[in-house]
């Protein structure tokens, strides 16, 4: 690391992180790709080739951070554990993320929920897809997904949210917690209730194929792993469907691409969550000493694995911060990587790039950004569109 | 010792000397074989160290799981009949020459 880059490092604001980070990590990569982040609290590593190593040697960078707020909110779960406890867990609960379960169980549901939600604007012309569409439509899915398909969007909406400003309370605000804590409250008794039903009738649920894997988790592991599920499988989908609207919308050559080739949708995901990564940063703590582009991190450090900036590394991407769905490179690390790897990758590509897109763009003619009003975007740990006003022909 | 030729679209080749009980795809990352991605660590959840069998492939690995079968309707590349994710190609003795061909995407 440079001198420069050092202080650069250590001057480093989140309030800037928030509104535009890309700047900052471009300059990170170059000049400390390995730094200190004084007002994270975190070394940052912004490289993709350290994250990927990062992300391969989970026995050096292990997730089971101490004193995390994950766990006071959450309880103990399988984003904070390693192998082989979290394997187990992971095991009894994916099974219904599947592709071959999302396309045959899931995939109706998710059409419907995309029409519905689309029913109740299409006659007014103009939305905000962000909370009209993009929110509900992920939170429906999910509920249905989990086994609690009787709790409305806005509840999903809500404890998620709530849960999540629980998690990165550093600033220990005491309604913060209070908020946190009863909306993990609400969690457990949804379960509560689903379990008592699904006990004796199994269905394609994850608290359902919990209950009765192979080696089930405790009911209480069950809790927390939902509530787990719940804060990290909203704003996800939510981001990168709003994301991939307002840059097709922005890049109208691509967009005529897609419109009039469908296999493209795909593309326009993988390069979605490329360009604005959701999940912009994950935390990892080291558990010996180590060197990593030239700096050394003591063992017991918090680190945090930059995936928005690894994912604009123009060692890996030409020309990153371009939108460009016709890239030939695409190993991108929005799903992260290793055992951790992104449990809902297949039910998020399949809702958002297969049937809200392309649902969307057919039954909204003439889609097009309003002009009066501004699209807004933040955030650096999560990252996403904060609006997404829209009109059409009616 | 289980000798492994990985071929890329271009042509260019590596070749590996391996020992018995890594896998194809293992052995690709860590000696950084470009187009072995391997997201998920060998977890069988991503399709991304999908590879193309060739010469010396036969017989010697057991078939696909279910798991397997359904992560390759999903690779970013078409699925042939040679087609597998290459951390399920435990190598054993019984493997002297294997060729793979990596596709030229995963994602």
């Amino acid at each position: 690391m440079t001198t420069h880059g050092y202080d650069f490092a250590r001057d480093i604001r989140l309030e800037d992180l928030w509104d535009d980070p890309y700047p900052i990590y471009r300059r990170l990569r170059h000049e400390a790709p390995v730094a200190w982040v004084p007002a994270a609290g975190r070394y940052l590593i912004t490289k993709h080739a350290d994250v990927v190593f990062a992300e391969q040697h989970p026995e050096l960078f292990s997730s089971r951070e101490k004193d995390s707020l994950v766990l006071r909110v959450m309880g103990a779960n399988m984003l904070r554990e390693d192998d082989p406890e979290h394997r187990r867990l992971r095991a009894a609960a994916e099974p219904p993320a599947r592709p071959r379960r999302v396309r045959g169980d899931w995939s109706p549901i998710f059409q419907r929920t995309a029409d519905e939600l689309i029913d109740s604007f299409a006659d007014k012309g103009e939305a905000d897809l962000f909370a009209d569409f993009a929110g509900p439509f992920a939170a429906a899915n999910l509920a249905h997904l989990l086994g609690i398909p009787q709790v409305p969007a806005a509840d999903m909406i809500r404890w998620s949210q709530d849960m999540m400003d629980g998690n990165s309370n550093y600033a220990d605000i005491p309604e913060v917690w209070d908020r946190a804590l009863a909306a993990a409250g609400a969690v457990e008794e949804a379960v509560d209730e689903a379990v008592r039903r699904l006990r004796d009738e199994p269905d394609g649920s994850v608290i359902s194929s919990m209950l009765h894997a192979e080696d089930p988790p405790t009911l209480q592991q069950i809790r927390n792993n939902i509530k787990v599920i719940i804060g990290g499988g909203i704003n996800e989908p939510r981001d990168v469907l709003t994301a991939g609207v307002w840059a097709l919308l922005t890049h109208p050559g691509q967009r005529a691409d897609v419109e009039a080739d469908p296999a493209l949708w795909r593309n326009v995901f993988e390069e979605t969550v490329r360009w604005i990564s959701p999940i912009g940063m994950y935390p990892r703590q080291t558990t010996e000493d180590l060197e990593l582009s030239g700096t050394r991190i003591p063992a017991g450090s918090r680190v945090a694995l930059v995936i928005g900036a690894a994912n604009r590394d123009e060692e890996v991407f030409p020309e990153p911060d371009r939108f460009d769905i016709h890239r030939a490179q695409r190993n991108h690390l929005a799903f992260g990587g290793g055992p951790h790897f992104c449990m809902g990758t297949w039910v998020a590509r399949h809702e958002v790039g297969e049937i809200a897109w392309p649902t969307l763009f057919r039954r909204l003619p003439g889609l097009e950004l309003d002009p009066d009003r501004a699209v807004e975007t933040g955030g650096w740990v999560f990252r996403g569109l904060l609006n997404l006003p829209v009109r059409w022909k009616k | 010792m289980p000798k492994v030729t990985y071929v890329q679209q271009d042509g260019t080749q590596t070749v590996l000397d391996l020992p018995a009980g890594t896998t194809v795809m293992r052995a690709a990352v860590a000696a950084g074989v470009r187009g072995i991605v391997a997201e998920c660590g060998g977890n069988l959840m991503c399709a991304t160290c999908h590879v193309y069998t060739g010469d010396g492939a036969d017989g010697v690995f057991p078939g696909a799981t279910d798991d397997e079968d359904e992560l390759l309707d999903c690779t970013a590349e078409p699925r042939r009949d040679n087609s597998r994710l290459s951390c399920q190609l435990s190598l054993t003795d019984q493997v002297e020459q294997l060729v793979v061909h990596v596709p030229g995407a995963q994602t």
